[in-house]
């Protein structure tokens, strides 16, 4: 087992335990736990987001090693910044499999003008892109809901109540009971959600109806919520279990009664110094 | 009786910390005392067995990672049975990413199921890495993959990968397998990759996503789901190798009983005062 398995595994220990030890009351060790969380995730996301969306995907199109000449006025620039930062730009252009796309850089400007924003008097630019984006989102996604998420459930909801072909009931294949309940509560359902006439009467007793299978949909993601939740502490209890072996040094045993003792010792002192 | 009553009024009453404790235990002993309950498929997840299992040898399947550390223990094993099916019956298995983690975690599936049945990377699968751009690179794949994807993860070039000789574009696939943990995820493959081509998909999704892609499972827009650890423990047993998920059901199983005593003692606590309360 080398070093960096070993560490690895005692700093995965203590975080696991010091975000666990919340569950007792706040405390020093959730907060380490906590702050090393959010600081070490917004640099892995910067990170990854540059090495693998700006630097391949945007300078890879503009200065693409395939056409790469040095008389060129277009690679002399590039030629500069590679004399700056050598890692982002390699001699001889960005080999990431791409042609030369000029177009990309109206996503550099936009960008650029995004990030502008911090400056007060800039800060107008970023709507650009802004509303570049908020474009492009809403056109990729306007197709999408409609195709599946409407034409698809309709067609999926349209299911026959008389087919003799079907058995009267079965707990999960398709049946006449089942399609029965398919259509009440997609039409009940969605008649809770009409608002353009009071729920009383026999309207409201049939939009009732639909506030129950939507109750019913409600708990189902309650349970499967909580059936999640577990599997994960499950995932972390097996980690835990490994780490405990001598391989790694019995980490999850130090650490866990290292963090029990300091947890009493503090709980002692804090009752002390209150009373 | 009235020492029943009150004891179950102590109950509903109980600091949170007993709780967590007694659901931690619940969660911790299963793990380390097996209970050995049985596994049986339910329907949802032998669809997807089934339609792996239709497929002709060879056929070229996507296999696509969304998932990352926090959600390995449910995504995880159902990623390594399905390997394991695949390799079993000589398919071809590309592998994409729209999650960055993605790829990390389909690496670390494939050097433990690979070997055992002596596959080689870039004949019998490749990895083709992750891509930003969400439902774009989704678009991009039904219309051009080697515009999206002009290397592998190695960086090696997609034209001289010999499994990657007839694939263009998405409908090059026979089937895609989306192991998902959220967005960008089987909803996005479904609604921009599957719904307008003739490839088929299933997915292995986190419980919590559950609910939102049943309807579609229903509608056999998509064809079955591994839902949540169970489903992979399910998948496990159909496949025949015994996984994380399978060892975790015990557990599983145990901790849901416990919450549902919980929820039962809380309630007839609840019931129980405010009856004490409307007398008083």
């Amino acid at each position: 087992m080398i070093f960096n398995d070993i560490f690895g595994a005692w700093v995965a220990v203590f975080f696991t335990l010091a975000i666990f030890s919340f569950l007792y009351k706040d405390n020093p060790f959730y907060k380490i736990a906590e702050h090393a969380y959010i600081g070490i995730s917004a640099g892995y996301w910067l990170s990854i987001g540059f090495w693998t969306i700006i630097q391949p995907n945007l300078l890879g199109r503009l200065w693409p090693s395939k056409e790469y000449s040095e008389e060129s006025f277009w690679y002399s620039i590039y030629d500069f910044l590679s004399s700056i930062i050598p890692s982002i730009f390699p001699n001889g252009g960005i080999d990431k499999g791409h042609n030369m796309d000029l177009t990309y850089l109206i996503p550099l400007v936009l960008g650029i003008m995004m990030i502008l924003s911090i400056f007060k008097q800039f800060n107008w630019m970023a709507r650009w892109g802004i509303a570049y984006t908020v474009a492009i989102a809403a056109g990729l996604r306007a197709y999408g809901y409609l195709n599946s998420y409407i034409l698809g459930q309709i067609k999926g909801t349209i299911v026959p109540l008389a087919n003799t072909e079907y058995p009267i009931f079965h707990i999960s294949e398709p049946s006449l009971l089942n399609n029965l309940l398919i259509l009440l509560g997609t039409v009940t359902g969605l008649l809770y959600f009409f608002f353009s006439r009071e729920q009383s009467g026999s309207f409201g007793k049939i939009t009732r109806l639909g506030i129950y299978f939507l109750m019913i949909s409600f708990g189902a993601s309650f349970g499967f919520a909580v059936m999640g939740r577990i599997s994960l502490l499950i995932g972390r209890f097996v980690s835990l279990i490994d780490y405990s072996s001598s391989q790694y040094h019995h980490a999850t045993l130090w650490v866990f009664f290292l963090m029990i003792i300091l947890l009493i010792y503090s709980a002692i002192n804090d009752r002390s110094t209150s009373s | 009786m009235k020492s029943v009553l009150n004891l179950i009024l102590k109950l509903s009453s109980i600091d949170r910390r007993w709780i967590f404790l007694i659901i931690g235990l619940s969660v911790f002993l299963p793990l380390f005392f097996p209970l050995g309950l049985p596994i049986r498929a339910t329907d949802t997840t032998q669809i997807v067995y089934d339609a792996f299992d239709s497929l002709d040898p060879n056929s070229k399947v996507l296999l696509s990672c969304e998932y990352g550390p926090s959600t390995k223990p449910e995504i995880h094993p159902m990623v390594i049975a399905v390997l394991h099916q695949l390799f079993r019956n000589n398919h071809k298995v590309y592998v994409s990413c729209l999650w960055p983690d993605g790829q990390f975690m389909a690496d670390e599936a494939l050097r433990k199921v690979a070997p055992l049945y002596d596959k080689t990377y870039g004949e019998d699968y490749v990895i083709l890495g992750y891509k930003p751009g969400n439902e774009a690179v989704i678009k991009g794949m039904v219309r051009d993959l080697r515009a999206i994807f002009s290397t592998d993860v190695k960086g090696k070039k997609v034209e001289d990968i010999p499994m990657m000789n007839k694939i263009f574009k998405f409908e090059d696939f026979d089937f895609l397998f989306s192991a998902s943990a959220g967005f960008p995820g089987s909803i996005e493959w479904m609604q921009y990759a599957t719904d307008n081509t003739d490839v088929k998909m299933s997915t292995g999704t986190t419980s919590i996503m559950v609910n939102d892609i049943m309807p579609f499972v229903v509608s056999k827009q998509i064809q079955g789901i591994l839902a949540g650890m169970p489903g992979a423990a399910e998948y496990e047993t159909l496949v025949g190798e015994p996984g994380i998920g399978t060892s975790g059901m015990d557990a599983q199983s145990l901790a849901h009983l416990v919450i549902v005593l919980f929820i039962i003692f809380g309630n007839i606590g609840y019931f129980i005062e405010r009856n004490k309360r409307k007398r008083y």
